[in-house]
């Protein structure tokens, strides 16, 4: 409710606007059964030409101002609801952004697209009821008086009676929509049937099949028609009640008024007047009633996005990071993070410094090209995950704890580069330079180059400039490999981690990697997790990991020669008998 | 890149001419009860009318009592019919939203290949999600809306004409303002509104794409550029969303204002016809009535016709994809052997240039051939040949004789199966992804399938063959995916095998798993492997190393490596 209030707080002047005229022209409705009734009353009855003028004139006049106030009326409603989504999707962006490796894989993927979709629709929605809400409480007021002015009695039945009545047709509604819902569901599961079988065309091409997928889709496809009778069956009954019930009352009031203007007791115009009261009023009420309906669900998903940006990132050790302002801080507008709090306690290694792992017993010197081949692929992760800290661990950098080494320090200076890193859409070249101004394009083609990823780059049609989707799935699983080890290169850091880079591409593409990375990274730190005797070839020194620990370590040829479970790991010749 | 067709206007035509004569007992049905209950509807406002008449004239309250019961009558009758007409209403869009769909289906599955590629997957990925449920939407709700609205409509200024003519043409004062505004927004609006979803679609992409490399995000310090990135989506959002809002402030400020003007032109005109003693003043009320009811059907059509107008195109878009020639049905052929021939081919996609420059290459039955090369030598664009999914231009692919895309498609792959880094599980039980391989399998022969390739994550299942695989259920790794797929070839049996890099996408531990599991299928069938690991073409009958379009080497590892030419350099480097 809070994050609501913000969100109403963040625009006062609109919200204001929005009230006005949300209250002029729920009142302006009533005004055209009362001209109308004064026209009948006052022009035709009596056959008066010139009031009867006077009175049509007013309608136009009225009809014109009411358009006009209508329009503004949804205009302002539309920016103070837009407004709303438009702050809270920057608040999120910005945990997102924020909360990096922290931000659980699997569960959040789903849950953002709701809350990134849905819950700030939602939220935004709710904001409606500072407008017409405001003004539908007035407009009934109003209503009231004037039916009062008529006849007491009438004005309570009416005032009365058409809340009543929509007390009683909107939970009709919620049930419609209750039954759409299950409804709704089968029919997005069969949508995602027809798009399964869309992406899966190539493989039933190649191994046969489409007439059972059709066949299966069609009984499906049958189920969901039955089920779509058994709504239409409910909901037919429903739509009628919310059209019987309505009328109905306004009969009885139509009848209640007739007898009066019979008995003299109130005039023909009149009576005509309280038909179109109790017709008007239903816009109020139906205003109340949505409204009411909406904060519920708007609430709900306030929480949701609350909830997510209450996430804080979980601690890998080391000293504090800078404080982090609140993600509801009325300034929506993302700035730059904040440099960090001078004289924290952070130590700083010098360039020289060699990182040690105690876990596994492994020191990357400073400068060098070293080489890791893990006989367990899941000891290579966490041998990453542990040296670029994204664990705590005992590692250390220059003799420094690298828990030691404030957070921001670490990611600037020691860069893991995942083999399924992730792409961002964008063109080729935002999605290389990832933000950093320095890169220039001569400098981008040459990590493409440096990543063996020169035909990649010809292979666009725009150059660097063509728009590629986010996980880059236009391209091919090796040439998407090299796009992450071009981007890696270019980032330049003092210590590149590399998981895995050339396991997708042919012996060729892998051969000249394995080259042009010893001198791209000539002088520099460099660590490559891998088992490919190409690259391992062209290490410095080569570590051999085995049950979490370095066994032996030395240049691989050595390594081939000294170590039998190294050289059946890595030397696949004998490993394999394929295709014999 | 050529799109799929799409529908021209003839055709859109043709096609809903077609689903209501099919339905036609129906559609007459929906439309008489519609018609009943709105005249039902109409009795209310007449008889407040004749209220309004008799009380001026002095009637009693007994006069008053029998029209309002009759009143109370009328709007019973509406709501049972009205009840009624829904629901035909309802039951024949289902019907008609049903046989589009499979049939859309049906359409989609016999599409070939090629063109599905060649059109991009995405653009029928589209179709089938966004345009079918478009035209699913329109059919069930918009159309049945604006029936009824049209015919509440044609009843109301009917009934204004039948109490008097000139009242009833006093009525169709606001008509042309409407009529024109309409037709600037309708201009305008699809468009707008499409770019406006298209807008917001790629902020979520923006939220969820940013959570899903949200490691990466933190590697790459990428987060000021992805709020720098995201904050230009929420303004595009921004923009889009106040272009249609200027378009609906154009054209809602011109109908409302519209509305009065009818009611406006019946009460003078009712004035003066009152003045001459030609109708009573409840006939005046009674019309001006009709038409303050008159605003919620045209209210309702108006909001709709954007809707409709958008499911007409993505109508054309459905029936466009049923407009693509199906797969080449084959001269029912029958091959004499198993002999793979390739014969001069040479192949270009589309207009481009060739990127096979004449293969000549002969597999013996039960041979291993292994292909090498480096990217873009073309390869795969030989495996696609070799496997009938694509023609050469020039020369001939043919087996036992008969060129393989004139084999019948089932038989053809009966005979060949293609086998691709690319798989894909299906939405639906472990069995329903192996099934339709060989669908008289016993659940034995699956599980021994499993078995054969190595998928020991089977006894893992809680369900066993009924564990419900793909998105939102058991997610398979792409080891385990790509088991599935050659577990399927081992029920779909086939003599020839064409792997392409099969197990490129997996790890390297993982490949090695899989190329185990794949040893014990490929026992007894002729086998073209293309790999870049060196190692399989070691183990090869034969090598072919391919080379800008053209094989330059072939023959045993041993003579290549003894002939010293580019696959013995390689050799050399990668195996010291």
């Amino acid at each position: 409710m809070r994050y609501l209030w913000w969100l109403t707080r963040c625009q006062p002047g609109r919200v204001l606007r929005g009230s006005l005229l949300g209250t002029a022209w729920m009142v302006g409705l009533s005004a055209r059964p009362y001209l109308i009734s004064r026209a009948v009353d006052d022009g035709l009855r009596t056959g008066d030409t010139r009031a009867l003028a006077l009175w049509v004139a007013a309608i136009v006049a009225a009809g014109v101002g009411l358009a006009y106030l209508g329009t503004m009326r949804h205009r302002t409603m539309t920016f103070i609801r837009e407004d709303a989504k438009a702050r809270s999707a920057a608040v999120v962006l910005r945990q997102l952004s924020r909360l990096g490796a922290a931000l659980p894989r699997r569960t959040a993927t789903g849950e953002v697209a709701t809350v990134g979709g849905t819950d700030v629709d939602r939220t935004g929605q709710v904001l409606t009821v500072t407008g017409p809400g405001v003004g539908a409480v007035v407009a009934y007021l109003v209503v009231a008086v004037l039916l009062w002015s008529i006849s007491p009695l009438l004005a309570l039945c009416v005032l009365v009676g058409v809340p009543a009545v929509g007390l009683v047709v909107v939970p009709l509604l919620r049930r419609l929509e209750r039954a759409e819902s299950v409804y709704r569901q089968q029919q997005g599961e069969l949508t995602a049937r027809s798009g399964d079988i869309v992406a899966g065309l190539r493989v039933l091409a190649g191994v046969g099949g489409r007439a059972l997928f059709a066949r299966r889709y069609a009984a499906r496809s049958r189920d969901l028609l039955a089920e779509g009778y058994r709504v239409g069956a409910v909901n037919s009954w429903i739509d009628a009640a919310t059209v019987a019930l309505p009328g109905l009352f306004l009969a009885a009031v139509v009848w209640l008024a007739a007898r009066m203007a019979a008995t003299g007791e109130i005039t023909v115009g009149e009576l005509v007047g309280v038909y179109g009261y109790t017709a008007t009023l239903v816009v109020p009420v139906w205003f109340l009633l949505e409204g009411g309906h909406q904060v519920i669900r708007g609430r709900v998903a306030a929480r949701r996005i609350i909830a997510l940006l209450d996430a804080r990132p979980d601690g890998v050790g080391g000293p504090p990071d800078p404080p982090r302002d609140r993600a509801t801080d009325a300034s929506a507008v993302p700035d730059a993070r904040r440099p960090e709090a001078a004289g924290r306690p952070t130590a700083t290694p010098d360039l020289t410094a060699d990182l040690y792992d105690p876990a596994s017993g492994l020191t990357v010197p400073t400068g060098r090209l070293t080489a890791v081949a893990a006989a367990d692929p899941a000891d290579a992760t966490a041998l990453a995950d542990r040296l670029g800290r994204y664990v705590v661990s005992d590692v250390t950098w220059g003799g420094v704890p690298l828990t030691r080494i404030g957070l921001d320090e670490v990611r600037a200076r020691i860069l893991v580069a995942d083999h399924d890193a992730y792409l961002f859409g964008g063109t080729l070249r935002e999605l290389l330079r990832g933000g950093r101004p320095g890169s220039d394009d001569a400098r981008i083609v040459a990590a493409l180059h440096a990543a063996s990823a020169g035909d990649v780059l010809d292979s666009l049609p725009d150059g660097l400039d063509t728009r590629l989707d986010s996980r880059a799935r236009s391209l091919s699983g090796g040439q998407r490999q090299r796009i992450r080890l071009a981007r890696a290169l270019l980032a330049d850091p003092e210590v590149l981690i590399l998981v895995d880079p050339a396991s997708a591409v042919d012996a060729h593409t892998e051969a000249r990697i394995a080259e042009r990375l010893r001198a791209g990274r000539a002088g520099r730190t460099t660590l490559v997790l891998t088992t490919s005797p190409l690259l391992l070839g062209h290490a410095d020194t080569v570590a051999h990991l085995r049950a979490g620990r370095v066994v032996s370590a030395g240049a691989h040829v050595d390594l081939l020669d000294t170590d039998p479970a190294y050289r059946s790991l890595v030397a696949r010749d004998d490993a394999e008998q394929v295709l014999r | 890149m050529s799109g799929l067709p799409v529908a021209d206007r003839a055709a859109v035509r043709r096609a809903t001419r077609e689903l209501i004569v099919r339905d036609r007992n129906a559609v007459a049905a929906v439309l008489t009860l519609h018609t009943a209950a709105t005249v039902a509807g109409l009795a209310p406002p007449w008889l407040l009318g004749a209220v309004i008449d008799r009380v001026g004239a002095g009637a009693g309250v007994d006069a008053v009592d029998r029209l309002a019961l009759a009143i109370v009558g009328a709007v019973l009758a509406q709501a049972l019919l009205s009840r009624y007409a829904q629901y035909a209403g309802h039951r024949f869009g289902e019907r008609a939203v049903a046989r589009l769909r499979e049939d859309f289906v049906d359409r989609t599955l016999n599409l070939p290949v090629s063109v599905v590629e060649r059109a991009g997957a995405g653009d029928l990925a589209t179709r089938s999600s966004v345009d079918v449920s478009t035209v699913g939407l329109t059919v069930r709700d918009v159309v049945p809306t604006m029936v009824i609205a049209s015919v509440q409509l044609a009843l109301l200024f009917g009934a204004i004409f039948l109490l008097h003519p000139v009242l009833g043409l006093a009525a169709l004062a606001g008509l042309p303002t409407i009529a024109l505004v309409t037709r600037w927004y309708l201009r305008r609006a699809s468009p707008a509104y499409l770019a406006e979803g298209a807008a917001a679609a790629e902020l979520t992409e923006t939220l969820t794409s940013t959570a899903e490399g949200a490691r990466t995000v933190e590697a790459f310090r990428l987060a000021d550029e992805r709020i720098r990135h995201g904050t230009a989506r929420i303004a595009r959002v921004w923009a889009a969303r106040r272009a249609t809002l200027t378009l609906r402030t154009g054209f809602f400020s011109v109908v409302e204002a519209s509305y009065p003007l009818p009611i406006a032109a019946v009460l003078l005109a009712g004035g003066v016809l009152l003045a001459r003693g030609q109708v009573t003043l409840g006939a005046v009320v009674a019309a001006a009535l009709y038409l303050q009811q008159a605003i919620d059907p045209l209210d309702r059509i108006l909001q709709w016709t954007e809707q409709a107008q958008r499911g007409l195109a993505s109508f054309a878009r459905v029936l466009g994809v049923g407009q693509v020639p199906p797969e080449r049905a084959g001269r029912a052929a029958v091959p004499t052997d198993e002999r793979l021939v390739v014969r001069g081919a040479r192949f270009s996609y589309g207009d481009g240039p060739d990127v096979l420059h004449g293969i000549d290459l002969e597999v013996r039955p039960g041979e291993r051939l292994a292909v090498v090369g480096p990217s873009g030598a073309g390869k795969s664009t030989l495996a696609r040949l070799l496997a009938g999914i694509d023609a050469p231009r020039h020369g001939v692919v043919s087996i036992g004789g008969c060129p393989v895309t004139d084999l019948d498609p089932a038989e053809r792959r009966r005979r060949i199966a293609l086998v691709t880094q690319e798989h894909h599980v299906f939405i639906g039980s472990l069995r329903d992804n192996l099934a339709f391989a060989a669908p008289d399998a016993t659940d034995d022969r699956m599980r021994a399938a499993l078995a054969t390739v190595g998928a020991d994550w089977y006894a893992t299942l809680p369900d066993g063959l009924d564990t419900l695989l793909g998105d939102g259920a058991r997610q398979l790794a792409a080891a385990e995916a790509q088991q599935l797929a050659l577990a399927r070839l081992v029920l779909a049996d086939p003599h020839t095998l064409i792997l392409d890099e099969a197990t490129a996408a997996l790890d390297p531990t993982t490949a090695r798993r899989t190329e185990r599991a794949l040893a014990a299928l490929l026992t007894g069938r002729t086998v073209i492997a293309i790999a870049h690991r060196l190692n399989t073409a070691h183990d090869a009958d034969r090598v072919a190393v391919l080379s800008d379009g053209r094989i330059t080497e072939i023959g045993s590892h041993d003579e290549l490596v003894r002939a010293g030419g580019a696959y013995a350099a390689l050799w050399r480097s990668w195996h010291h």
